[in-house]
């Protein structure tokens, strides 16, 4: 304690604190525009006009100033549920930069702690489904607890695969390792991995192959069976927290696989700037990929999930593999 | 660069057997045989470019043409026109269920990384990783021909394994002999023809190409 100098231990905390405040507000004003610009896509290939990209801003704002209804029968969870997914998901986000080009110093934590707090609001968000007993919720419940229960192996072998390359666990450490490397799809490794991510973004957001995010059709439905019940503000935080949670998983994958720090070679507020406006046509880019994804995919019946989950831990585990048989090879 | 290329081709190559594996239908397991080709017909023009530039030879290049011809082109659709000709109503026709088998492939793959690393003098890095992945595209075709019970799948099987065979060979001599790669095609081309009339003949005695009706015939 004695060898920090004051002056030192401010700089730091003020980075740290800009991080975050930039972080927040990044992540908080973009996650609704990813689900616009997709669904804006897809009406265009299906040639129609399609919801105004900020539609999801429009919703959440009349859905904040309603009041909620909650069921007599619920417990504490029913109530606790949204705030807690909110966030998590918000957590997470702290968690996976948006910009190499600043980078926390106080905050610890690496991509194992961001599986597990998203898992946690993962969780609540099936027990608040269970809650009320109703038919719906309950079976969305099920159906998410097998989808996360297949998915999750494959996104730690996935994200160990690169901690592996880059040596360390840590998020910014990671991507700050890939922009050394260029382009990251060239590698066989990275390839790997980088498909197996993408599968998982599919099947972690609910789009489509495994789950159809635009209906509320019976058969179908997951993400929305869950939150069937909820209404007003506690509706509003779901929704915004899926969007954040889906923003973070986007960001993760354009920054380990599309880096783009090292274009840019001077340092300070102009480079934080231009770093963020990459950043934001990155996450354009990769909006526009998921929504031709989905636009020629159909939909799996339940039971065909496993196939398309056992196809991406096959990837990681190769990427895995492979980088064995490299030999620890350093890219 | 080229290195780095054939490496992640070699890797590609791998991933279509897994893809193959994944298939439920035959016509996918015909698109996805075509794919494997034209990755098997890409590396081997990567290399005979490298050839041509280093040594002055062109066989690897002929070579190159002949496999588009034969396997992109010819082969795929010779199996397209006889499964339009025996089309039968039910496509599913594996013995276990396709996690189970994919994740049984990987198994392979380990597998002959382990053969492989316990060869004395194996070469180590790249073309040992190169070696694995071919070398695990013949187990996998392997496997791929005793899991499907249909005739058609048991063909593509096969010529799964001889494409496996085949960019092992490429890449363990960087280019075998030229009479040797044509022995090989002319052997497949046989063997195709064979295969698709014995699949007609099987169609017509029993209203079906399923294999397993074929235990009908002990007394």
């Amino acid at each position: 304690m004695k060898d920090c100098t004051p002056g030192r231990i401010g700089n730091e905390a003020m980075n740290s604190i800009a991080y975050i405040i930039i972080q927040l507000i990044v992540t908080l004003l973009a996650a609704p525009l990813v689900g616009g610009l997709i669904k804006k896509v897809k009406a265009l290939t299906q040639k129609r006009k399609g919801a105004p990209v900020l539609q999801m801003y429009f919703d959440l704002y009349k859905l904040l100033q309603k009041t909620s209804v909650v069921s007599e029968v619920s417990s504490w969870i029913y109530k606790a549920a949204p705030y807690i997914v909110f966030a998590t998901a918000l957590t997470g986000a702290l968690l996976v930069p948006v910009s190499t080009k600043i980078v926390p110093v106080l905050i610890p934590g690496d991509f194992i702690m961001l599986v597990s707090i998203l898992a946690l609001g993962r969780f609540f968000m099936m027990a608040a489904a269970l809650d009320t007993a109703s038919t719906f919720g309950g079976m969305g419940s099920s159906r998410e607890a097998m989808i996360s229960s297949l998915i999750e192996p494959s996104i730690l072998v996935a994200l160990f695969t690169v901690g592996l390359l880059s040596g360390s666990t840590s998020l910014p450490r990671m991507m700050q390792t890939v922009q050394v490397t260029g382009f990251p799809f060239a590698h066989p490794v990275y390839m790997m991995v980088g498909l197996a991510l993408l599968i998982i973004i599919i099947a972690e957001t609910s789009r489509i192959p495994v789950d159809d995010p635009s209906t509320h059709l019976e058969l179908t439905m997951v993400h929305e069976a869950m939150i069937l019940e909820y209404s007003g503000r506690h509706l509003a935080l779901l929704e915004y927290g899926a969007a954040v949670k889906q923003l973070v998983f986007v960001t993760l994958f354009v920054n380990i696989f599309i880096p783009h720090d090292q274009l840019i070679p001077f340092m300070g507020f102009g480079a934080v700037i231009l770093s963020l406006l990459l950043y934001l046509l990155k996450v354009v880019l990769m909006a526009v990929v998921i929504a031709l994804i989905e636009v020629n995919t159909v939909k799996f019946k339940l039971f065909s999930i496993p196939n398309l989950a056992a196809l991406s831990f096959i990837l990681a585990f190769l990427g895995i593999l492979q980088f064995f048989i490299l030999g620890g090879y350093h890219v | 660069m080229s290195e780095n290329l054939s490496e992640t081709l070699s890797v590609l190559i791998l991933l279509s057997s897994f893809v193959l594996m994944a298939n439920k239908r035959i016509s996918s397991y015909i698109k996805s045989f075509r794919i494997q080709s034209m990755l098997i017909a890409l590396a081997a023009g990567v290399m005979g470019v490298r050839s041509l530039l280093d040594e002055g030879r062109w066989d690897i290049l002929i070579v190159c043409i002949l496999i588009v011809v034969l396997k992109v082109i010819y082969i795929p659709g010779l199996l397209n026109r006889t499964y339009a000709s025996v089309r039968y109503r039910v496509e599913k026709d594996f013995i276990l269920n396709i996690p189970i088998l994919v994740l049984v492939c990987c198994g392979l793959v380990v597998f002959s990384y382990f053969t492989l690393a316990s060869i004395d003098g194996s070469s180590q890095g790249m073309s040992n990783m190169q070696l694995v992945n071919s070398i695990s595209v013949i187990w996998i075709g392997l496997f791929f021909m005793i899991s499907r019970k249909k005739a058609l799948g048991q063909i593509i099987g096969f010529l799964v394994i001889e494409n496996g065979l085949y960019i092992t060979a490429m890449l363990a001599t960087q280019g075998m002999p030229f009479i040797v790669d044509l022995g090989i095609f002319i052997d497949l081309v046989t063997f195709v023809l064979i295969m698709g009339m014995l699949t007609f003949r099987i169609n017509d005695q029993f209203d079906s190409i399923d294999t397993d009706q074929l235990n009908n015939l002990k007394g």
